[in-house]
C-alpha cells in the first residue's frame, strides 16, 4: 500500500472569501483519515499557459466521514490563480499526504499557536485536531493576526474550537492593533519553557517567534514554506539552509521544523 | 496475448524499458512511497561523486514553459554513503540500478566505478558526461578524445556494462557518441538538458542562483529525437532516448527514433507515478497494432 496516493477528486465546495481568497473542498480522497495537521496535499492546477508544476496547500481542515479535505487559499501567482478559476463539480488532481506534520506536545503543557495570514489554515487543523485528541481548550491559545480585519478568514469556525483566541491586525481594524508577537507578549501571562510554539505565517511573524523561544527558553515548531516543484524529496528545489550546516527538503524533511533548526 | 515488454542491453534483460532519469528519482526511497520499483525496467540514480556534494544554493529549480530549468550542482550523498546505505536499500526490488557516476578528471570516475565494481547490486554505470551545472562535465561532454578516454578507463575497472550520458550542447553530436562507442560503451543515453536562462523582470535576476541551469521536460522533447535519430544511424551501440516523456506516446516515439529502453525524468516531478502508467499503455498501444514484442518498433521510423 503506498503512503502516498495521487486521486482525481472532485470539487464538493467553492466559498469566494473575498480578498483573493478561496475554501475549497475537495473529495473523495482515500487517504483523508491518515492526513496530520501541517501536512500539505499536491494539486495540479493546470497544464500550460507557464503553469508546468503541482502546486503545495497546507491542509486547513479534513472530513472523515465523506474522506474529503479543506484547503483555503490567497492568489499569488499562476497556479493559485488557475485553481481559483475552479468551479463545483470540476475535477482535480490530488497528490498526498505530503510532509511530516507537526508533533503533538504533551497534554500538561499549554500550546500557543500563532498564524498571520495565509499562515493560519494548518494551525485551525492542529487546533482543531488536539481538541478531538482530548487537549484542555483552556490549555491552548490561538494568536491569529493580518494586516487589516478583511485579510482574517474563516473567525466564526476558528471561535467555535472553544479555545482562547486573541485577534489581532496591524492597522487595528479588528482585535488588538499590532503584530501576533506583541499581541502574545501583551495578552498571554507567563511566557516559559513550560509552553511551546507553534507557528506559520510570513517571515516577519517567524522571525519574531523564533527571537520569542530563544528569549524566552521555549521550544515550538514552525511551518516552512518553499517553491516546491515535486512535492516529495526528489528534485532538490525547495532547499532551505539548516543551522547546522547543509540544507534540508522542505517537501520531505518539513514543512514543520524545530525552532532554531532552519536559518530563517 | 499480453505484448513482451522486455528488453536487453549489452547481454542484460530489463523487465521493460521503462526507467528512470538520473537526478530525477533521488536513489529511489521517494518514489518507492509511490509505487514499487519492481515494476519498472530501472532505476538511474542520483548522480554520485567522490565526495558529498551539498550542491548550490537556492533558487537552484525554476518552471518555465512546459518545463524547468534546474542547477542543482550535483548534490549528493558520495560514493562511500551510496554504498553503505543506498545501494542496499535498493536490494530489494526487482529492477535494474544503473548508478549514475560524475567526475571532475577521469580518475574521479575511475575511482568511482572501481568502488562499484565490487557490489554487483550496481547493475551497470552511467557516465554523467553532460553535466551542464559543473565544469568538467562540460569539457568531457564536448571533448571526444576526452570522453573516449575516460570510458575506456572505466571499463577497466568496472565489467559489466558502462553508459555514457550525452549532453545535447554539442555542435554534433555523433562525433561524441562515436568516441564513446570506440572508447567501449556498451550503450549511450541521450539526451541530458539543454543550457538555458530565466529571468526576473522585477529583481534584473537569474532565477537560479547558477545564472544558467539545464532546462527539461517536454520543451525538449523534439530535440532529443532528432538527436537519437542521428546518433542511431551512426554508432552500432544500444541506445536510452531521454527527454521529455511523460506518456507512452512520447516512448512509441523514441523507439521509432532507434530507442531501445527510455529514461521517465522531469514528468516524475509533476506525476511521479507516471512509469506506471506508461507501462500499462504501452502494452495496449502494442496489442491494439498488433506487435508481440516492443523491440519490433525500434528503429522503424519510415523518413521522407
Amino acid at each position: 500500500m503506498s503512503k502516498i496516493v495521487i486521486e482525481t477528486t472532485e470539487v464538493l465546495k467553492k466559498r469566494d472569501l473575498g480578498q483573493n481568497c478561496f475554501h475549497l473542498i475537495l473529495g473523495t480522497f482515500s487517504k483523508t483519515k491518515s492526513i496530520k495537521p501541517g501536512q500539505f496535499i499536491h494539486i495540479k492546477t493546470i497544464n500550460g499557459g507557464g503553469v508546468f508544476f503541482r502546486r503545495a496547500f497546507s491542509i486547513f481542515d479534513i472530513n472523515p466521514k465523506e474522506n474529503s479535505i479543506e484547503i483555503l487559499f490567497k492568489v499569488f501567482g499562476r497556479g493559485t490563480a488557475e485553481l481559483s478559476k475552479a468551479q463545483k463539480g470540476d475535477k482535480i488532481n490530488v497528490m498526498g499526504p505530503l510532509g511530516n506534520g507537526f508533533t503533538l506536545p504533551s497534554k500538561k503543557i499549554t500550546s500557543i499557536i500563532a498564524g498571520g495570514g495565509i499562515g493560519m489554515p494548518p494551525l485551525y487543523f492542529l487546533a482543531k485536531y488536539m481538541i478531538e485528541k482530548g487537549y484542555n481548550s483552556e490549555k491552548i491559545w490561538f494568536f491569529y493576526g493580518g494586516k487589516t480585519k478583511n485579510e482574517l478568514m474563516e473567525l466564526s469556525k476558528i471561535k467555535k474550537l472553544g479555545i482562547n483566541l486573541v485577534i489581532s491586525t496591524d492597522d487595528g481594524s479588528y482585535g488588538f492593533k499590532g503584530f501576533v508577537s506583541q499581541a502574545i507578549n501583551d495578552n498571554f501571562d507567563g511566557l516559559n519553557g513550560q509552553n511551546i510554539l507553534f507557528a506559520c505565517g510570513p517571515l516577519g511573524l517567524l522571525k519574531a517567534i523564533d527571537q520569542m523561544a530563544l528569549r524566552e527558553k521555549m521550544s515550538g515548531q514552525i511551518s516552512l514554506e518553499a517553491p516546491m516543484p515535486c512535492g516529495i524529496g526528489i528534485c532538490l528545489g525547495c532547499i532551505l539552509p539548516l543551522r547546522e550546516g547543509g540544507y534540508t527538503r522542505v517537501c520531505r524533511e518539513g514543512p514543520v521544523y524545530k525552532i532554531g533548526e532552519v536559518i530563517l | 496475448m499480453t505484448p513482451d515488454l522486455s528488453i536487453e542491453i549489452a547481454g542484460m534483460k530489463f523487465n521493460n524499458p521503462i526507467l528512470t532519469a538520473s537526478g530525477t528519482c533521488g536513489y529511489g526511497e521517494e518514489l518507492a512511497d509511490v509505487f514499487d520499483l519492481s515494476h519498472i525496467g530501472g532505476i538511474v540514480t542520483k548522480s554520485i561523486t567522490v565526495k558529498p556534494r551539498e550542491g548550490h544554493p537556492p533558487p537552484r529549480t525554476a518552471e518555465t514553459d512546459s518545463g524547468m530549468l534546474n542547477a542543482i550542482g550535483l548534490a549528493n550523498v558520495g560514493v562511500d554513503r551510496f554504498i553503505a546505505e543506498k545501494l542496499r536499500f535498493l536490494e530489494k526490488f526487482d529492477t535494474r540500478v544503473i548508478v549514475n557516476v560524475a567526475g571532475s578528471t577521469t580518475q574521479e570516475y575511475v575511482d568511482i566505478c572501481s568502488r562499484l565494481a565490487d557490489y554487483p547490486r550496481a547493475d551497470m554505470v552511467e557516465l554523467n558526461f553532460s553535466c551542464p551545472n559543473v565544469q568538467h562535465g562540460m569539457a568531457v561532454a564536448t571533448n571526444p578524445s576526452l570522453a573516449e578516454n575516460t570510458v575506456k578507463e572505466v571499463t577497466r575497472v568496472f565489467s559489466r556494462p558502462v553508459i555514457a550520458k550525452l549532453s545535447p550542447n554539442v555542435t554534433d553530436i555523433t562525433e561524441i557518441a562515436r568516441a564513446c562507442e570506440n572508447g567501449g560503451a556498451s550503450a549511450l543515453s541521450l539526451i541530458n538538458t539543454l543550457v538555458g536562462m530565466a529571468v526576473d523582470i522585477e529583481t534584473f535576476r537569474p532565477r537560479l542562483t547558477n545564472n544558467t541551469g539545464g532546462l527539461s521536460g517536454p520543451a525538449i522533447k523534439p530535440v532529443a529525437l532528432a538527436m537519437v535519430h542521428k546518433v542511431y544511424k551512426a554508432v552500432r551501440i544500444p541506445l536510452i532516448g531521454i527527454g521529455g516523456i511523460s506518456n507512452y506516446r512520447d516512448v512509441v516515439e523514441f523507439f521509432l527514433c532507434g530507442a531501445r529502453a527510455v529514461q521517465i525524468g522531469t514528468a516524475l516531478f509533476v506525476q511521479p507515478d507516471t512509469p506506471i502508467q506508461i507501462i500499462k499503455d504501452l502494452k495496449n498501444y502494442l496489442s491494439k497494432n498488433k506487435f508481440k514484442n516492443i523491440n519490433e518498433i525500434v528503429g522503424q521510423l519510415r523518413i521522407y
